[in-house]
């Protein structure tokens, strides 16, 4: 039963991994950019989930209100920042978006204070029992709200004439552009269902720790980058496998390799074998 | 602006803060303590609660009439700023006492600088053994790691009378010595270490470990963390149905560590060092004081940094004069009832004081007990 | 001293530091164009080795060059490992190797673990004294770093960076090249950590973690990646500027971010590219005097 109930622990974490990764390597995959910053709008969106939920008393209003706003946010992002500086040598992106995420950071913790804010009244912190193991309502939210959201965005890729397109663009930017798509918009399109989904998983950060932290978004700001490289960068579906065997991963590790190695070591561990089998990552092509 | 004009403007930023901290007629208490990074919420406490005994201070007519003030610089809790951070202190605000109010590697960094200058220093509520071995002028106010996990057994094993215990120690210097403390005793009050897990600082899910307590089926549990790791802790341990004693240390000491696990932090223990029930009137006043000044509750961070400046200051106030070494034997020598208890040192500069017993009634931190057997709290002498 | 105050020196000690280890990784990102994201840890491996040499009793300058030994070893074996990964794999695997290295220390308990390494011996040379240890080892980094720039191997590294696939064919062993640049680097970077060890003689893991690794590849890009003074200089002046900006207390760590960005944002080539443009605009100026007949536009 242990091994079961680290099954959905892991998968829980893994989950939580995927709403911040797929943001990311949706905008690798158009840009060939690593977005340090996404994990600043991924800690903007726990905030404006207590904030909004503390005021109005209503979760879903602040799920949506988060993913609104952190979603433009991550379109106005784009257009100020990375915009301007696409056609220079990728670290200078890189190095852009950590001065970024470090002011952003610094933003919070000045405007919301070094405490970090909790809800007053958590919701869905019941207990149920699934399957004979037990489980808080918020981790089954998490494993359910992503698996509607990938859902969702699975399907309007694959059924919708333009998740079509955009699925195209996202493959191969350079293909898409020459067949008369309208690329300044998907990069847009990109930024807003990243970073909106980056903010659904920050409201749920903060539901399962009832803790929303300035420095909130300092381990995905790596972790995110791990997960995307070993799904083999710019691939939706490899980042969906990456991020949820990392969750796994780390559940086990924690107690069985907790007393050698640290959780991330244990993470970085697993991304160095797997890079040295398969240096294009886990469903990369060569 | 061109380059030129930056490096100027830079100069003049840096040679304008020389000439303002060269000010005279007043005696000055240096600080190192983090205002920005991931370590501000603590040097925030810290340095007011260092300031709140100033301004009382200086009330009270400063140090034999003359001002006191408190120079302080933001060392972001890493030893690679500290280091210069001593050095400016002692060479250019010529500072007669240094005060951190950090984490442990930027104050053991720090007071080796300290020591070979020979300016005492008085850490606020760093951890880390080490400190205190960089000399005779490095003086520390709070517990060591070691002696709070002795007292934590003998809490666990004596006063609640619960063998089979389960440690989740923090992986950091502060968790580790706890742990090492803890462990050194237990079998003294005949706990039974059942299982132990580590975590990082970093962590606030603990789901898998929740999972694995569980199956342990501990009496009580011995969690070392920080209010903001040991929050989620409680509260995803009681969610996952494990509702034994979980007994916790200083780290857990603030009012966010109740916020942040709301209903489940009810009876949760800590040692600690601040009373909150305290008849001690320099408590009692600390407390509220303290909250007018900085809008929210005492915790001990802020009363360690209080109660560090006011050691600093009674000090300079018996030495009565600017010899360092005068002012070094006369911390050595004290012996004064502050907001964390009364206060002595050991040879090696080690408080000498009673462990608090805290616990979480009513949505607030209250007294439960007090630990007070000098054998089992004896500080380190070497 | 020269007059100078016990801060001062401390603080030229530091720039000094810093400069030695951003020259370091410039070898590697600047000129021979591999992005690491990991390279504090060859700073750490440099500090624990001098740190656990010189406690073991041996004397300064054995430390010193087991740093550096150390650290370059280990800099080809990582080297040789991350021949199979590429641009972006690249500087994430070299992240993994900069968690991993923070990961083993923190439970290597003969290391001090979590606890750290205290009391290391200093330099016996005094402050000053070793403040110009540390600014003659700089000196040294520079010198070498504009030799190596100019030599067969630096246009080598040039190519490389350039375009990898190109280089190798036109017959450059890229392999080859890849390796000296990681041996040098992580050597280099190794010296710097020692040194680090003994300026500041206490050590833990935390301090050679993923902000530091971070921190260097900014001083790199900010000073314009592959020049050698542009690097010095951003170096300098970004290992002091948290303590020269205390008086504006809690935004300190904001203006640094911003700073980064704005860098990035509006000076992509870095100081160096910046001083480029300014010194192209005062030319163009000069030369569009010259065809107006010298009258000031």
């Amino acid at each position: 039963m242990l091994y079961v109930e680290l099954l959905a622990q892991g998968l829980v974490q893994g989950s939580i991994y995927a709403l911040v990764a797929v943001g990311l390597t949706l905008v690798y995959g158009l840009l060939r950019i690593l977005h340090v910053a996404h994990a600043g709008l991924f800690t903007l969106g726990g905030y404006i989930g207590v904030l909004v939920t503390n005021a109005t008393g209503s979760l879903l209003l602040a799920l949506v209100v988060s993913m609104l706003v952190v979603g433009l946010l991550g379109m106005a992002i784009y257009r100020l920042c990375y915009q301007p500086i696409l056609d220079k040598p990728p670290y200078v992106a890189l190095i852009a978006s950590i001065g970024l995420f470090i002011a952003m950071e610094e933003i919070y913790r000045i405007a919301f204070g070094p405490y970090g804010i909790s809800y007053q009244n958590p919701p869905l912190q019941d207990v149920v029992y699934i399957f004979g193991i037990t489980l808080r309502l918020g981790e089954v939210a998490v494993g359910v709200g992503t698996l509607v959201l990938i859902g969702a965005l699975a399907l309007f890729s694959t059924k919708t004439r333009f998740g079509t397109v955009w699925r195209a663009t996202v493959t191969d930017p350079k293909m898409a552009e020459s067949f008369g798509v309208d690329i300044i918009k998907v990069r847009y399109l990109n930024f807003f269902i990243g970073s909106a989904l980056a903010a659904v998983a920050g409201v749920m950060v903060a539901l399962l720790n009832n803790l929303v932290e300035p420095t909130m978004g300092s381990v995905p700001s790596y972790k995110a980058l791990a997960i995307i490289v070993l799904g083999g960068l710019g691939d939706v579906r490899g980042t969906l496998i990456a991020a949820l065997a990392l969750g796994v991963i780390e559940a086990y590790g924690t107690i069985y390799l907790g007393n050698y190695l640290d959780r991330d070591a244990i993470a970085f561990a697993f991304l160095i074998l797997v890079l040295m089998v398969r240096p294009q990552g886990l469903l990369g092509r060569a | 602006m061109s380059i030129t004009k930056k490096v100027m403007v830079a100069l003049a930023i840096t040679g304008s803060l020389v000439s303002a901290s060269a000010f005279a007629d007043t005696v000055k208490i240096g600080m190192n303590v983090p205002l920005t990074g991931f370590a501000a919420a603590d040097g925030k406490s810290a340095l007011l609660g260092a300031e709140l005994a100033v301004e009382q201070a200086n009330a009270e007519g400063g140090i034999n009439g003359t001002e006191i003030e408190l120079v302080h610089y933001d060392d972001q809790a890493s030893p690679k700023q500290s280091v210069p951070i001593a050095n400016k202190l002692i060479g250019q605000d010529e500072v007669m006492v240094g005060i951190s109010g950090s984490y442990s590697g930027a104050t053991r960094a720090a007071s080796g600088i300290f020591q070979s200058e020979g300016v005492p220093y008085i850490s606020a509520f760093a951890v880390h053994p080490d400190i205190t071995k960089s000399g005779d002028y490095v003086f520390r106010t709070s517990f060591v790691g070691e002696v709070q996990g002795r007292a934590g057994a003998k809490l666990i094993g004596e006063m609640l009378g619960k063998k089979r215990v389960v440690v989740i120690t923090l992986k950091n210097d502060f968790g580790q010595s706890l742990a090492a403390g803890f462990k050194a005793k237990a079998a003294d009050f005949g706990i039974n270490i059942v299982n132990e897990y580590e975590y990082s600082i970093k962590d606030r899910q603990f789901g898998p470990i929740v999972s694995k307590v569980k199956s342990d089926k501990p009496d009580a549990i011995y969690a070392s963390g920080y209010f903001f790791t040991a929050g989620p802790l409680v509260s995803q341990l009681r969610a996952g149905g494990i509702d034994v004693p979980v007994i916790g240390q200083e780290g857990y000491d603030s009012e966010k560590f109740i916020e942040i696990a709301g209903p489940s932090s009810d009876g949760v223990l800590i040692t600690t060092s601040l009373d909150r029930d305290s008849t001690v009137p320099e408590a009692k006043e600390f407390i509220s004081a303290f909250e007018v000044k900085a809008g929210y509750k005492a915790d001990m961070v802020a009363a360690s940094g209080h109660t560090a400046a006011k050691v600093a200051i009674a000090a300079m106030r018996k030495a009565g004069t600017t010899d360092r070494q005068a002012i070094r034997d006369a911390i050595a020598a004290t012996n004064m009832v502050a907001s964390t208890g009364t206060i002595s040192f050991n040879g090696l500069g080690e408080v000498k004081k009673d462990v608090q017993v805290q616990v979480v009634k009513d949505g607030a931190w209250h007294h439960y007990a007090v630990i007070d057997d000098q054998k089992l709290l004896t500080p380190p002498v070497e | 001293m020269l007059g100078l105050s016990g801060y001062e020196i401390s603080l030229i000690t530091s720039m000094g530091i810093a400069v030695i280890f951003a020259l370091s990784l410039n070898l590697i990102t600047g000129f021979c164009g591999q992005i690491s994201l990991g390279h504090a840890a060859f700073y750490g491996i440099g500090a624990y080795t001098s740190a656990m040499l010189t406690k073991a009793g041996m004397p300064f300058g054995v430390g010193l060059l087991g740093a550096v030994i150390v650290a370059g070893l280990i800099g080809i074996f990582i080297g040789i490992a991350s021949l199979r990964v590429r641009h972006d794999f690249l500087a994430i695997t070299t992240m993994g190797v900069g968690f991993l290295f923070i990961g083993i220390m923190r439970q290597w308990d003969l290391v001090g673990g979590e606890m750290g390494v205290s009391s290391i011996p200093g330099s016996g040379l005094g402050k000053s004294g070793f403040m110009f240890l540390v600014l003659g080892f700089g000196v040294l980094t520079v010198l070498f770093s504009l030799h190596l720039k100019r030599s067969w191997m630096g246009y080598a590294f040039d190519a490389i960076a350039d375009d990898e696939d190109t280089a190798r064919v036109v017959g450059l062993n890229v392999s080859h090249y890849k390796l000296a640049a990681f041996a040098m680097g992580t050597a280099l970077a190794g010296l710097a950590g020692a040194l680090y060890a003994h300026n500041v003689r206490f050590i833990d893991p935390e301090s050679f973690g993923f902000v530091e690794s971070i921190t260097v590849l900014s001083m790199v890009v900010i000073g314009g990646i592959g020049s050698v003074f542009g690097v010095v200089f951003a170096a300098a002046v970004l290992s002091v500027l948290p303590l020269w900006i205390q008086f504006i207390d809690e935004y300190k760590l904001l203006l640094y971010g911003g700073l980064l960005f704005a860098m990035m944002r509006f000076s992509p080539g870095g100081l160096a590219g910046l001083v480029k443009q300014i010194l192209r605009h005062i030319s163009s100026r000069k030369s569009l005097q010259k065809l107006s007949g010298g009258t000031k536009i």
